[in-house]
């Protein structure tokens, strides 16, 4: 008999989640430098004049923070066997939310922000929106944008939750799967403005709407759906598979995620101050 | 030659055929009236009237994202189920209409309506059940959009209609189902409220932190 050896225990499986808890470990170191932790006051830092008990005892743990300010996670959505709707005779649904997301990624980068996406391609199985609003609720980000695309109606869609915010008795206790995006709807909705105003100034008709589009009841974070429609214009039709369509809904989509961020989430006052302290 | 007496048994019997075919006409058309009259008076339903009268259906649509209350003259029953069935079949048929603002395909549209009352309490607290045909949501355009202004329709619909009931909940073919076509979620109850709205514009001081 011989014992259990490395080799046996990394099956594929265990590689591949080894491999997705190490990319999400980079994600959150890269995003750490830009954290924001409003709700959560740093720790106390030992002063010069402090004493050698004071040195050695350990630091206790930093709390995590409240969100990242620079990480966007993009939740394409169906995907594998869910082909969503038919756009056309050539264009499902899924196939059009990814290439939008291959779109709004690189231009989300420029404004600073570091980009999650729940898939990078067509999977084989189906990832269940219960599985899409986890991997957004663990890596705390500053917006979760979930991106639809359809053949009806005209312009943007831009979604928020039908929840309200929770009154002040029941603040205390931690929401329900189904309830959690209550805590953040007030946010989510100033979200949808920005992104609204943004698409508005590039000339792209937005439209404002409320519903229970899953999974973006189970999300904690500020969470739009943005829907691409076919735009009407002088008797011509864009349908939402064009390419330079896309183009323009990402840029003005980025630039109304960047400025919800300067408005709702801006740098820490201390980053500017401790550069200063440095350089002097 | 025919003996003489053979001739009048001949047209005795003759004469007997006819009568008994006059006599077995007459017999079952009787009969054929009897039971007609019986199936007419038989009460297999309770009587209803379906007296025209004045409601408010709130009609969808897609270009602007609006609901709009309209008021129509319907015919419809007594009962309150049949009558909130009949309610929305009426608006879901003016959606199939070739000049519809949020068009949808023909057919019937809905299973069954079931209005549960809660008499323990007082006030609004009684559920519409509402089962849409599983063809109905299958060939249903898919969007965000689309599907939830269907919803709403039905929503304002069923309010205005059922004023002391305070939630709906939808079901296919009498099962729960997550979405209706793919997007706007089903998995939960929606409140009966006003949803005559129009599509909202984004706003400089929504967006205020």
């Amino acid at each position: 008999m011989r014992g259990p050896h490395l080799s046996d225990l990394k099956t594929p499986q265990t590689v591949t989640r080894t491999c997705d808890l190490i990319s999400t470990l980079t994600i959150l170191l890269l995003t750490a430098g830009g954290a924001l932790s409003a709700q959560t006051p740093a720790a106390p830092q030992p002063s010069a004049g402090s004493n050698a008990v004071e040195h050695t005892a350990p630091a206790p743990p930093k709390p995590p923070p409240a969100f990242y300010r620079n990480l966007i996670v993009l939740d394409p959505a169906h995907g594998g066997p869910d082909s969503g709707a038919q756009l056309s005779s050539s264009a499902a649904e899924k196939d059009v939310t990814l290439s939008f997301a291959q779109k709004l990624r690189p231009a989300l980068a420029a404004q600073g922000f570091t980009v999650m996406s729940t898939r990078d391609s067509d999977p084989s199985d189906e990832l269940t929106t219960d599985v899409r609003a986890g991997i957004a609720n663990h890596v705390r980000p500053l917006a979760c944008v979930i991106l639809h695309a359809t053949a009806a109606g005209s312009g943007i869609h831009i979604v928020t939750s039908t929840l309200t915010e929770p009154d002040s008795k029941s603040v205390s206790h931690a929401p329900r799967w189904n309830e959690a995006q209550e805590t953040a709807i007030g946010m989510s909705i100033k979200l949808a403005n920005e992104i609204g105003l943004s698409l508005q100034e590039n000339h792209i008709p937005v439209l404002l709407l409320r519903s229970s589009v899953p999974p973006i009841d189970n999300l904690i974070c500020p969470a739009v759906a943005v829907e691409v429609a076919p735009m009407q214009s002088t008797g011509k039709a864009t349908p939402a598979s064009d390419s330079a369509y896309q183009q323009r809904i990402a840029t003005s989509v980025s630039a109304g995620i960047a400025s919800f961020r300067t408005h709702n989430a801006p740098a820490p006052a201390s980053v500017p101050a401790a550069r200063a302290g440095a350089s002097q | 030659m025919i003996p003489r007496y053979q001739r009048i048994v001949f047209w005795s019997l003759v004469g007997c055929i006819l009568l008994m075919a006059a006599f077995m006409l007459r017999g079952c058309q009787q009969a054929h009236k009897r039971l007609t009259a019986l199936n007419n008076a038989t009460p297999l339903a309770a009587p209803t009237t379906a007296a025209t009268e004045e409601v408010t259906l709130y009609v969808a649509s897609d270009s602007d994202g609006a609901i709009r209350p309209v008021r129509s003259q319907v015919s419809l029953p007594q009962d309150p189920s049949l009558r909130a069935r009949a309610l929305l079949e009426n608006l879901l048929t003016q959606y199939s209409q070739p000049d519809s603002a949020h068009p949808l395909q023909s057919g019937a549209a809905v299973d069954d309506v079931f209005l549960l009352e809660n008499e323990s309490r007082s006030g609004s607290d009684g559920t519409i059940l509402v089962s849409l045909r599983g063809a109905f949501a299958d060939s249903h355009p898919s969007g965000i959009e689309v599907e939830q202004l269907t919803l709403d329709s039905i929503i304002g619909t069923l309010h205005a209609a059922f004023p002391d009931f305070g939630k709906v909940r939808f079901l296919v073919d009498g099962q729960a189902r997550a979405t209706l076509s793919g997007h706007a979620g089903l998995d939960h109850p929606y409140a009966l409220v006003d949803t005559s709205t129009r599509g909202t514009a984004p706003s400089e001081a929504a967006a205020q932190p």
